[in-house]
């Protein structure tokens, strides 16, 4: 304990310590060195007619066991702390101890990580064994939210295998959305558009990009609000994180109630800032995983 | 002389007061040198600018978190291993459980940490992991919790008691904290408070010590 209450505490673990010690060597030395007892003076209880404690000694060699264990916890508390604020003659503590695995962690790996801070990223990809690390590195940090395999799920979190990049798909845009984190920002509609305007949007925007949207009754709507954002075709804004909503792909689903709910509540899907989390070569070698 | 072993040792076995004595006597030694002197250790249970106060929705969302058992698969202290602390974040210190009555720290990890749980994760992703973790987490055993959803933070019994009981133990709630609090935690789902709880959790470490 670094910090004793005070040399009061310090002296009463030390003594209690001392004394249970000495206790138990008289204990155990007086038990070993006592005349072997005389069987016939000792008044046995007797059970089930014959069955009769005996009155032999331990066997020896538990004797020196105790014994090699008393020898142990004398150098032990020589050594380590133990006797109140003395801290041992090997100065251990847990801190310490830690700063120590760190300090031959980074005298390990500080030159590695460095270098692959800086590799090029075909290189990281042509490298089986660092392509390894960075699977792991997902599996630890991003499959919790992205699927094991980075595949997406639960309608929140987006596929990061397909070629469709809500925030931009070139490495320096990867690197700034794991650094930084990215929050999707769409406010509700239901304000601005109406029950009615929010179904007749919604239904454009199936439509989206198919002869049938010319003249639709959302059509106007969406050109007087949605493509701010989402761009005068609808093909999404990868500045802003709006995205393409003429593909095939979505992140919330497209069934008629999905984007009437999308439209009515708005979106804010949040991918986390790991810039703090990770370092640069960690970041590295996750943009060259998920740009492989 | 008679073998004073034997003596001793027939004493005991035939007074049940004695060896109920004896044996008090013999496990609170442990006790004795281990946790008597640390109850007088000041660093322990002074606050600092570590230690967080739990908010009226937080602490509501504690006790959710007691009253589910969050506590028998999760334990709540990052201990001092360079494994831990890379998997986790920072060691759990002392200072940062000054509020904690009763602390959280559990025995066992059925499932991780969870500690430095607050900002790992989005909101979204809590509420969909807690009401089915197998939508998250395809091979989970962590059991679902779908009705904390439907139940109300307010059936979690008087929260103005509660601050004023924890004031009494030093928690320093000031008489408005405590007159707002039911209107802080009205309308919200006891899934809401737990996952505000769960988000704050570990967040008050210092800089310095990050
Ligand atoms: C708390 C859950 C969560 C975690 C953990 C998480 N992400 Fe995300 N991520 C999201 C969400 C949600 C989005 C979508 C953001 C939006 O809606 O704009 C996202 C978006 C992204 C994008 C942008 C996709 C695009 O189409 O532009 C990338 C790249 C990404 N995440 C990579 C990662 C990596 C790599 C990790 C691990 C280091 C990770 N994420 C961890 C939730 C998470
Ligand atoms: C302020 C910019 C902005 C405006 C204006 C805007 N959006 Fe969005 N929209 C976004 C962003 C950003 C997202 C991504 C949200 C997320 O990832 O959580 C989004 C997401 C969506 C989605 C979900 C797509 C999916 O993959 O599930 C739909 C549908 C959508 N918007 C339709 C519309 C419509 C219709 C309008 C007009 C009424 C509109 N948006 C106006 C920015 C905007
Ligand atoms: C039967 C044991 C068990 C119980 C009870 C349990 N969990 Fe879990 N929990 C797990 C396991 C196993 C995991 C790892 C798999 C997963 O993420 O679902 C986990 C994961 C988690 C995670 C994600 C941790 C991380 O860092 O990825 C959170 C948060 C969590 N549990 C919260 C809770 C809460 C809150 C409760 C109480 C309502 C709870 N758990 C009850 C076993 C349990």
């Amino acid at each position: 304990m670094a910090d004793m209450p005070n040399d009061f505490w310090s002296g009463w673990i030390i003594l209690i310590t001392l004394i249970s010690f000495i206790g138990l060597v008289w204990l155990v030395v007086s038990v070993y060195t006592a005349a072997p007892p005389n069987d016939a003076e000792v008044d046995h209880t007797t059970w089930d007619d014959n069955l009769k404690e005996g009155m032999n000694q331990a066997p020896l060699w538990w004797f020196w066991m105790i014994f090699a264990m008393m020898v142990f916890s004398v150098f032990y508390l020589m050594l380590y702390p133990g006797m109140g604020s003395f801290k041992g003659a090997f100065q251990w503590s847990q801190g310490g101890q830690i700063e120590e695995r760190y300090r031959v962690f980074n005298d390990e790996f500080t030159e590695l990580r460095a270098e692959i801070a800086v590799m090029p990223l075909t290189e990281i990809q042509a490298d089986a064994a660092l392509m390894g690390s960075a699977s792991d590195l997902f599996s630890q940090n991003c499959s919790a939210c992205h699927g094991y395999q980075g595949q997406g799920q639960a309608n929140l979190f987006p596929n990061l295998n397909d070629d469709i990049w809500q925030w931009g798909g070139s490495p320096e845009n990867i690197e700034l959305t794991l650094r930084n984190g990215r929050i999707g920002v769409m406010a509700s509609w239901e304000a601005l558009l109406g029950q009615e305007g929010v179904t007749n949007v919604a239904n454009y925007v199936l439509l989206l990009g198919s002869p049938e949207a010319e003249g639709h009754p959302g059509q106007a709507r969406f050109n007087q609000i949605c493509i701010a954002c989402h761009g005068i075709e609808g093909t999404g804004n990868p500045l802003l994180g709006a995205p393409d909503l003429t593909d095939d792909d979505w992140l919330y689903g497209n069934d008629l109630d999905t984007l009437r709910e999308t439209l009515r509540g708005g979106r804010n899907g949040q991918m986390p800032a790991f810039g703090d989390k990770l370092d640069n070569a960690q970041i590295r070698l996750l943009v060259a995983w998920l740009t492989r | 002389m008679k073998y004073h072993g034997v003596t001793l040792h027939r004493k005991l076995e035939n007074n049940i007061g004695l060896l109920i004595f004896g044996i008090l006597f013999i496990s609170s030694i442990g006790g004795l040198v281990q946790v008597l002197p640390s109850i007088f250790q000041e660093s322990l249970k002074t606050a600092t600018e570590n230690s967080h106060l739990y908010s009226a929705v937080e602490l509501t969302g504690r006790d959710v978190y007691i009253r589910e058992g969050c506590h028998v698969c999760h334990s709540q202290q990052i201990r001092p291993l360079l494994a831990e602390v890379e998997r986790y974040g920072p060691y759990s210190r002392a200072d940062e459980f000054v509020y904690d009555r009763p602390f959280m720290w559990g025995s066992k990890r059925t499932g991780p940490d969870l500690h430095r749980i607050g900002g790992k994760y989005s909101d979204d992703w809590h509420r969909v992991h807690l009401i089915d973790p197998r939508s998250v987490i395809n091979n989970s055993i962590m059991p679902a919790y779908p009705w904390l959803a439907e139940w109300e933070a307010t059936d979690l019994g008087d929260i103005q008691k509660k601050m004023s009981v924890l004031r009494i133990l030093g928690h320093p709630y000031t008489d408005e904290e405590i007159a707002a609090a039911p209107e802080e935690i009205a309308g919200l789902s006891q899934l809401d408070a737990l996952i505000i709880y769960l988000q704050v959790l570990g967040t008050g470490l210092a800089e310095e010590y990050r």
